[in-house]
């Protein structure tokens, strides 16, 4: 089932109960209409058969109701079917009380005929697909029905009001005259009710279509999948099976085939489309929607022989127009000859629209994605060819400085000590501008996931247990049991750590302590290193996470460091959803305090 | 005392290589890249092998060492496959790889980090050779 049944079924339960509503009001109108007319007025009409034949109409509404008022079937095909038959058979119903209600009424003569109009634009509405002339037929062959068995005596013949003459129902010409106007009025009636729900029906259509298409394409950042649903959404919103779009390359000159719909792999095959041999899509590019009729014989187009091995017969192609001009053309095909119309076009323009939005979006994600990736691989190219030669030169620096047997003088190995502490602080600066490139790239790290805290606070801790000691500072880790996951990833975590405690136990002075505390808190981990070191000068801490900044007490005191370790860590501890912040007091100690989000509701093990 | 053969592009790192080990008493040759490098292992075949990662192509060592511990049986290659491999890289601090020589698809006796610290290096050297044995 396709949408526009879906529609079309949804409609017509609408419909259906509607009438159902609809129908209580005329069942009860009758039996007032009737009570009045004999009571108040006199007329002279058959009481009792009114009365029963409204009784008839409620309780078979009421049947109505209980069988077909609500959708009785979850499947859309079965309930498409199901109501159908419901309102063929009220409308069957409804045609025999009213044949039996005119037949009351004065059969020909009867002043309620303009009432079988009226159900006659309903039924319109509710079976469009039945041909107009049935109903008009039907509708007239029960009203001619009536009158030759009135006029013949076969029925009798009440008319409603006492003015009408007894004999007008035998009346040739007024009969003639009646029916003429019955005629007249119901064709016209049921054919404008006819095209004007043709037509709401296909803008219903048309609106859902473009909505559908632009959801489709919008909803995927994959220029593959915008182009792919593009052409499959554009086919479908002008109800054919084949589409394709092509995309302008550099030169402007020719489109490349970028996504199709539909077509075989030899019709795609047939080689490139030149603008300068296409005068379809020249047209197409310049001027808008083009719709080709007769697809064998049209000198527009760039491959005719094949367009006709593939069937094709008429072609709706359609600028896809970017921000900055036409992008390329969209293209849908058809077998039969003169398919499309200017409302197909006018659809068609606009789905190519929305696209040429998605597309041009894709087409940015698509560039910022290979950004990134350039900007990693730039990143690791240019720290391998920095940290080649200083590595080069500190290998042999420090074999100098180690291998005694050389022979070097005081001055001599002073120097190159110095070379080589300078060469240290060079390495240091790579590493950390490397760092800091792999904090800020999202093409350089790989996904967060559940990393234990605990195990890494651990590995920190070991890693930096000799220095400590031998510094004469105490590493006081208060760590629970069990284990905490964050979100995270291993190597993040570990220059997170190792940076806070390397920090840590550098700025604090012999006989001091590092304090590394890690506890779960709420659905957040939240650690701690808190020194017993030099602290920070107030006026330095709003720029501590800047990049190259130091304060001014560690540059006078001598201690070095590139400056860029804190901004690694506050850009680490951000891309997984985390804080960082700092509280100290110049002489008295440090604290950081990092927040990291659990990898899990609960985090624990 | 050692045959070590050094495979490494850069011929400061050589240098320094070969004045540490040669300090140490073994006897060091080199080779530019790991096809030279193979050539040698094959005429030389040296007790243990020194490898960078990054020569000519980023992880030339890292397949020419799946090539000497791997080789089809029939090869020339297959009678090297036990000589000891110390890689020498700077991998771990240029990209966010962390690994050891225990996972299974880094077929290496060892890692040293660039620049080597010379006293760590020939540790790590007579180690290598003293299990070889």
């Amino acid at each position: 089932m396709n949408r526009v049944e879906a529609l079309l079924s949804r409609d017509m339960a609408a419909a259906s109960r509607r009438m159902i509503r609809l129908r209580w009001v005329a069942g009860a109108a009758l039996l007032l209409a009737t009570a009045i007319g004999v009571r108040l007025l006199h007329l002279p009409l058959p009481e009792k058969p009114l009365y029963l034949l409204g009784a008839l109409v409620l309780v078979y509404n009421a049947v109505l109701l209980s069988w077909g008022g609500r959708e009785i079937s979850p499947r859309p095909e079965r309930l498409l079917r199901q109501t159908r038959w419901v309102v063929v058979i009220q409308v069957a119903l409804d045609w025999t009380s009213m044949a039996v209600f005119l037949h009351l009424t004065g059969g020909i003569t009867s002043p309620g005929i303009p009432f079988f109009l009226i159900h006659m634009l309903m039924v319109t509405i509710l079976l469009p697909e039945v041909p107009w002339y049935i109903y008009v037929s039907t509708a007239t062959g029960m009203l001619v029905a009536l009158a030759v068995l009135e006029s013949q005596g076969i029925l009798s013949n009440h008319p409603a009001l006492s003015v009408i003459p007894t004999s007008l129902h035998r009346d040739p010409y007024f009969v003639l005259a009646q029916v003429l106007f019955f005629v007249t009025a119901a064709t016209a009636t049921v054919l404008l009710t006819a095209s004007i729900m043709k037509r709401l029906r296909e803008r219903e259509r048309q609106v859902t279509a473009l909505l559908h298409s632009s959801q489709a394409v919008s909803s995927t950042l994959s220029l593959g999948d915008v182009l792919l649903r593009l052409a499959e959404n554009a086919a479908q919103a002008v109800l054919t099976d084949r589409a394709s779009v092509r995309l302008l390359d550099e030169t402007g000159e020719t489109l490349d085939l970028v996504a199709s719909f539909g077509l075989r792999a030899e019709y795609l095959s047939k080689g490139p489309v030149e603008l300068s041999r296409s005068g379809l899509d020249r047209e197409v590019l310049s001027g808008g929607a083009v719709i080709v009729d007769q697809a064998a014989n049209d000198e527009r187009i760039q491959y005719p022989r094949e367009v006709t091995e593939e069937g094709i017969r008429s072609i709706l192609a359609v600028p896809v127009m970017g921000r900055t001009g036409p992008k390329g053309v969209l293209r849908v095909y058809s077998t039969q000859a003169q398919r499309f119309t200017r409302d197909d076009a006018e659809l068609v323009v606009a789905i190519a629209g929305e696209g040429a939005v998605a597309i041009e979006n894709a087409m940015a994600h698509q560039a910022v994605q290979k950004a990134d990736q350039d900007r990693a691989q730039f990143v690791r190219t240019v720290t391998h060819e920095l940290r080649s030669p200083v590595s080069g030169a500190q290998s042999l620096a420090r074999v100098l400085l180690e291998g005694t047997s050389e022979g070097l003088t005081e001055r001599q190995r002073d120097v190159i000590q110095r070379i080589s502490a300078r060469l240290d602080r060079l390495m240091d600066l790579i590493n950390d501008l490397l760092a800091l490139a792999a904090a800020q790239a999202p093409g350089f790290q790989p996904p967060p996931q559940p990393v234990g805290l605990l195990e890494m606070v651990r590995w920190a801790l070991d890693q930096h247990a000799a220095a400590a000691s031998e510094k004469r500072v105490a590493l006081q880790p208060e760590i629970p049991g069990g284990e905490i996951l964050v979100r995270a990833t291993r190597d993040g975590l570990a220059q997170v750590l190792g940076n806070l405690i390397d920090n840590a136990v550098k700025y604090t002075p012999s006989g001091g302590r590092v304090r590394v505390t890690a506890r779960a808190e709420g659905n957040a981990a939240v650690l701690q290193v808190a020194d017993t070191g030099l602290g920070i000068p107030e006026a330095d801490l709003p720029h501590l996470w800047e990049e190259f900044f130091r304060a001014g007490n560690v540059r006078k005191a001598g201690i070095v460091g590139t400056g860029l370790g804190l901004s690694i860590v506050k850009r680490l501890v951000e891309s997984y959803g985390g804080r960082i912040g700092a509280q100290s007091a110049e002489g008295t100690g440090t604290v950081f305090t990092v927040t990291l989000p659990l990898a899990s509701e609960s985090g624990l093990s | 005392m050692a045959k070590i053969l050094v495979i490494d592009d850069d011929p400061d790192m050589v240098l320094a290589t070969k004045m540490c080990l040669e300090n140490a008493g073994h006897k060091v040759s080199s080779a530019r890249n790991g096809e030279e490098g193979l050539k040698q292992v094959k005429a030389e075949r040296p007790d243990l092998i020194i490898l960078d990662v990054m020569m000519d192509t980023a992880t030339e060592g890292f397949q020419l060492a799946l090539k000497l511990r791997n080789p089809r049986p029939e090869s020339d290659l297959a009678s090297f496959k036990d000589i000891p491999i110390l890689m020498l890289t700077a991998i771990h601090s240029t990209t966010p790889l962390r690994f050891g020589p225990d996972q299974d698809y880094l077929p290496v006796e060892a890692l040293i980090d660039k620049p080597f610290d010379p006293k760590a290096l020939v540790a790590k050297v007579e180690n290598l050779l003293k299990k070889g044995k």
